[in-house]
C-alpha cells in the first residue's frame, strides 16, 4: 500500500488534491480510498487529507499515521504545531513542499527528516492560471508523479474532480495543461517501500478523577481569541490603499474574522495578526482600494 | 462493474434514490448535510421522482416522515448525532405506527463538549425506541444495507423503521470505489411498496398510535413491536440469500473474520472494524490466533449468532465505542448477557472503550487489546472497562488544560 497525506489550508485545495490521486489510482484499477479531516471548516485553518492506494482491500481508515508521501501546500505549515505535519515522517518519507526554495535550501532551515522535493505551485499558478488559490490540481500532478501514478490518469481525474467542484470546461483545461507542467518539472524522489518495523503496543493510562474546574470542558477567553495570531494562515495580505477607499465598509461587514475596524475619519483599518488572507474584503471593495501582496516568511511576521 | 468512487454520504443518498422513494423529509447537519444535499438535486433536477421537503428541526422532520410513511409512501430521512436525540420522542411514536421508513443516521458523538467526528452514543441511545439498526462497515455496505432495510421494513412480518447507521468522516467523507447495483435489480429485489395496514383515503379516516389505558392493551402493542423486531432476524437471513442471488454481495447480521481457529475474538462495529481487520492480520503474522467478530445488525440482537460465533472462545474483548456513564460499553453489556447461559463460554470477557469522539485507535493500541485479552483469558478472568487513551495523548491532554486555562497553571 501507498499512504499520502496532504496538509493545506482551508481553500487551498488539499481535499480536492487527494481526491485526484485518488481518482487516478481508481482510474489504473487500484483499490483507493481518499479522505479529508478538519475541524468547524474554516478559510485558512490547518487541514489534512489522506489517500491510501493498494491492489488488495485497504484495511486502515482516518489519519496517516505513517506516510510515504507527505504534500504541504504551505510551507507554513511546517511551523505550525496543530498542523501535526512532522508526525510518523522519518528519513525514508519523501516530503513534498509548496515553495519558491530548492530542497537543500528548505532542508538547511528544517528539523524535519524526510528527502525533500519542492515545486513554487503557487507562483505558478499566479503566471499561467492568474488564480490565486487555485493550486488543488497542481498538488495532485505533483503527487501522482512523485507516487508513480500515470499522467493521463491524472489529467483524466482532475477533469472529473474540477467538473464536481463546478470549473467551467475551459479553465478545467488550462488546470490540467499547468498540472502536466508541473507533474514533468517536479524533482523526483524514490518512493521507499522497505518494510515499517512493526510498532509496539502503546502504555495505555487512564486519567484518574479530577475536580470539574479541570475535569469539565472550558476556556478562559484569552488565549482562544485576542492573543491568538493568525498571521502564519496568510499566503496573500490585503493592502489598503486610503486615497482610493470612499469608506462604504463593505470590508468592515464582510471580514470573517473582525479583523478590520474602522477609525475615527471612517476609513477601515485591518489588524494584520487576526487577518487570515481569505482576501474577502478584496472582493468586495467596489473602488479596487484593497490590493493583494503575496507573503513571505519575513512579511508574515511583521 | 459500474464502479466509482464515492463517499458514504454518496452511496446512502445513492441507496435512497435506488430504492425510488417517494417523499424525502430534510434537516441539515454536518456530518450528514451531503446525504440530503444530494437528494435535493436529484428530486430538483428530476432524476429522483419524490417530493423533497426542508422542515424546520430534526423533530418536525422525523414527525413528517412517519406521517408521510403512514399514506403509503416510501421514505427516506436522514439525520446525525443531536439531531437524532432532538427527534427522540418521534422516534418511539412512529415505531409504534409499524411504518417501514428508513433513516440514516451519521454517527457523530454527542455534546457535551461538542464534537463532529463519531461513536456510537447517538445511535446506540436509540436501541430501545422500535426501530431496527443495521450497522454498516464501508460505503459499499452502506448502499447495500438501505436496499436491505426497505425490503426487511416492508415485510409484513416486520413493518417496522429501520436506522443504517455509518460513521461521520471515517465513512460519510471518505471515499472508497462503490459498485452501485443495477436499477433493474433493485426492482426485483425492492418490489413497489403496498403496504395492507397503511394508507390514507378522505372517505374512510383513522388515526394510528391512539391511546390506550389500563396497560394491558399498551403491553399487547408493544410486546407486538418486539416480535416484529425478532422476525426481522429471520427476514434479515432471506433478504440477504436474495440479495447475494442478485448482486454477488452477502451480508450477515454478524460478520466473523479469520474466526475459524481464533483463541481470542475482537468484537467491534461500523467504519473501525476495517482497522480491527488489519489489526488481526498484523496479530495473526506474529503468531497470534485472533479472529474479529463485527455485529452489523444491532436491534434484533443477534443473540444465536452472536453465542454461536464465541462458543469454546479462549477471551473476547468488545471494544465499544460508545461510554455509558456509571456502567461503561453498551455492547459489552449485551454481549455479557446473551453468553449467560451459553455452557462453553468463553473464560474470559474484556471491555474496551475506544475511538470516542472520533479517536484514533493506533495499531499499538490493538496490540494492546490483543496482549491484555489473551493474558486475561489465561487468568480466567475478565478486564474492564479499559479507556483506549494513551500517555502521550494526556501528556497533549494536559498542556490543553494550561491553554484552555489562561496560562496560568
Amino acid at each position: 500500500m501507498r499512504a499520502v497525506r496532504f496538509h493545506g489550508r482551508g481553500g487551498q485545495g488539499a481535499k480536492t488534491a487527494s481526491r485526484i490521486l485518488g481518482t487516478a489510482a481508481f482510474l489504473e484499477g487500484f483499490v483507493a480510498q481518499d479522505s479529508p479531516m478538519y475541524g468547524p471548516e474554516r478559510r485558512g485553518a490547518p487541514v489534512a487529507a489522506f489517500t491510501r492506494i493498494a491492489q488488495t482491500p485497504i484495511r486502515e481508515r482516518g489519519v496517516i499515521v505513517h506516510p510515504d508521501l507527505v504534500v504541504i501546500a504551505d510551507a507554513s505549515l511546517m511551523q505550525d504545531p496543530a498542523a501535526h505535519v512532522p508526525e510518523g515522517v522519518d528519513e525514508r518519507t519523501v516530503v513534498f513542499v509548496n515553495s519558491p526554495l530548492t530542497a537543500e535550501q528548505l532542508q538547511s532551515q528544517t528539523s524535519l527528516p524526510g528527502r525533500f522535493t519542492t515545486l513554487d505551485l503557487t507562483g505558478i499558478a499566479l503566471q499561467q492560471l492568474g488564480k490565486r488559490t487555485a493550486i488543488s490540481a497542481l498538488l495532485g500532478a505533483v503527487a501522482g508523479s512523485l507516487i508513480g501514478l500515470g499522467q493521463e490518469s491524472i489529467r483524466e481525474a482532475i477533469a472529473r474532480e474540477l467538473a464536481e467542484l463546478g470549473l467551467a470546461a475551459p479553465m478545467i483545461e488550462r488546470n490540467q495543461t499547468v498540472a502536466a507542467q508541473c507533474y514533468e518539472t517536479v524533482p523526483r524522489v524514490a518512493i521507499d517501500v522497505g518494510l515499517r518495523r512493526p510498532t509496539a503496543p502503546v502504555p495505555l493510562r487512564t486519567p484518574t478523577y479530577d475536580p470539574p474546574t479541570r475535569g469539565a470542558a472550558s476556556i478562559t477567553a484569552g488565549p482562544n481569541s485576542a492573543i491568538r495570531s493568525m498571521a502564519g494562515w496568510r499566503t496573500f495580505r490585503p493592502v489598503l490603499r486610503p486615497d482610493l477607499c470612499n469608506g462604504c465598509w463593505l470590508c468592515f461587514a464582510n471580514c470573517p474574522e473582525g479583523a478590520i475596524t474602522i477609525k475615527p475619519d471612517g476609513k477601515p483599518a485591518i489588524y494584520y495578526p487576526h487577518c487570515k488572507g481569505c482576501l474577502d474584503c478584496v472582493e468586495v471593495c467596489p473602488t479596487d482600494a484593497l490590493t493583494v501582496e503575496r507573503e513571505t516568511a519575513a512579511t508574515r511576521e511583521a | 462493474m459500474n464502479a466509482d468512487m464515492m463517499t458514504g454520504n454518496l452511496a446512502a443518498a445513492w441507496g435512497a434514490r435506488l430504492a425510488d422513494v417517494d417523499y424525502v423529509p430534510a434537516f441539515p447537519i454536518t456530518p450528514q448535510t451531503e446525504i440530503v444535499e444530494a437528494l435535493s438535486v436529484w428530486c430538483g433536477n428530476g432524476s429522483l421522482n419524490a417530493r423533497f421537503v426542508t422542515l424546520d428541526s430534526e423533530h418536525s422532520m422525523m414527525t413528517a416522515a412517519g406521517a408521510a410513511a403512514a399514506t403509503g409512501a416510501r421514505v427516506f430521512t436522514a439525520t446525525s448525532s443531536q439531531g437524532l436525540l432532538h427527534a427522540f420522542e418521534v422516534l418511539y411514536t412512529i415505531a409504534g405506527w409499524r411504518v417501514p421508513l428508513v433513516l440514516v443516521n451519521v454517527s457523530r458523538a454527542l455534546a457535551s463538549p461538542i464534537t463532529l467526528e463519531p461513536d456510537h452514543n447517538d445511535v446506540l441511545a436509540a436501541r430501545d425506541s422500535g426501530f431496527l439498526q443495521i450497522h454498516a462497515e464501508t460505503c459499499q455496505e452502506v448502499v447495500d444495507s438501505i436496499l436491505m432495510a426497505y425490503r426487511i421494513a416492508e415485510d409484513p412480518r416486520v413493518c417496522l423503521p429501520v436506522m443504517v447507521n455509518l460513521d461521520g468522516f471515517y465513512l460519510s467523507f471518505t471515499r472508497e470505489p462503490v459498485s452501485l447495483p443495477d436499477p433493474k435489480m433493485v426492482q426485483a429485489f425492492l418490489p413497489p411498496f403496498r403496504p395492507t395496514h397503511l394508507g390514507f383515503k378522505a372517505s374512510a379516516p383513522h388515526a394510528l398510535g391512539t391511546a390506550v389505558f389500563g396497560g394491558a392493551t399498551y403491553s399487547y402493542f408493544r410486546h407486538q413491536i418486539h416480535l416484529a423486531s425478532m422476525n426481522a432476524l429471520q427476514v434479515h437471513e432471506e433478504a440477504s440469500v436474495e440479495f447475494e442471488r442478485l448482486c454477488g454481495r452477502r451480508y450477515d447480521v454478524v460478520e466473523g473474520y479469520r474466526l475459524d481457529d481464533a483463541e481470542d475474538v475482537l468484537i467491534m462495529t461500523n467504519a473501525f472494524a476495517s482497522k480491527g481487520k488489519g489489526a488481526v492480520d498484523a496479530a495473526r503474522a506474529e503468531g497470534r490466533r485472533v479472529g474479529l467478530l463485527r455485529l452489523r445488525m444491532i436491534r434484533p440482537w443477534p443473540a444465536d449468532a452472536i453465542r454461536q460465533a464465541l462458543q469454546g472462545r479462549r477471551a473476547v474483548a468488545v471494544l465499544d465505542q460508545n461510554l455509558s456513564p456509571g456502567q461503561g460499553g453498551i455492547l459489552f453489556q449485551e454481549v455479557a448477557a446473551c453468553l449467560y447461559h451459553e455452557a462453553l463460554r468463553p473464560r474470559a470477557l474484556c471491555s474496551f472503550i475506544g475511538g470516542l469522539g472520533g479517536k484514533n485507535i493506533s495499531e499499538g493500541e490493538f496490540r494492546a487489546i490483543f496482549e491484555q485479552t489473551a493474558e486475561a483469558g489465561i487468568n480466567g478472568q475478565g478486564i474492564g472497562p479499559i479507556l483506549l487513551y494513551t500517555e502521550a495523548e494526556h501528556r497533549e491532554m494536559v498542556q490543553l488544560q494550561v491553554l484552555a486555562g489562561g496560562l496560568k497553571s
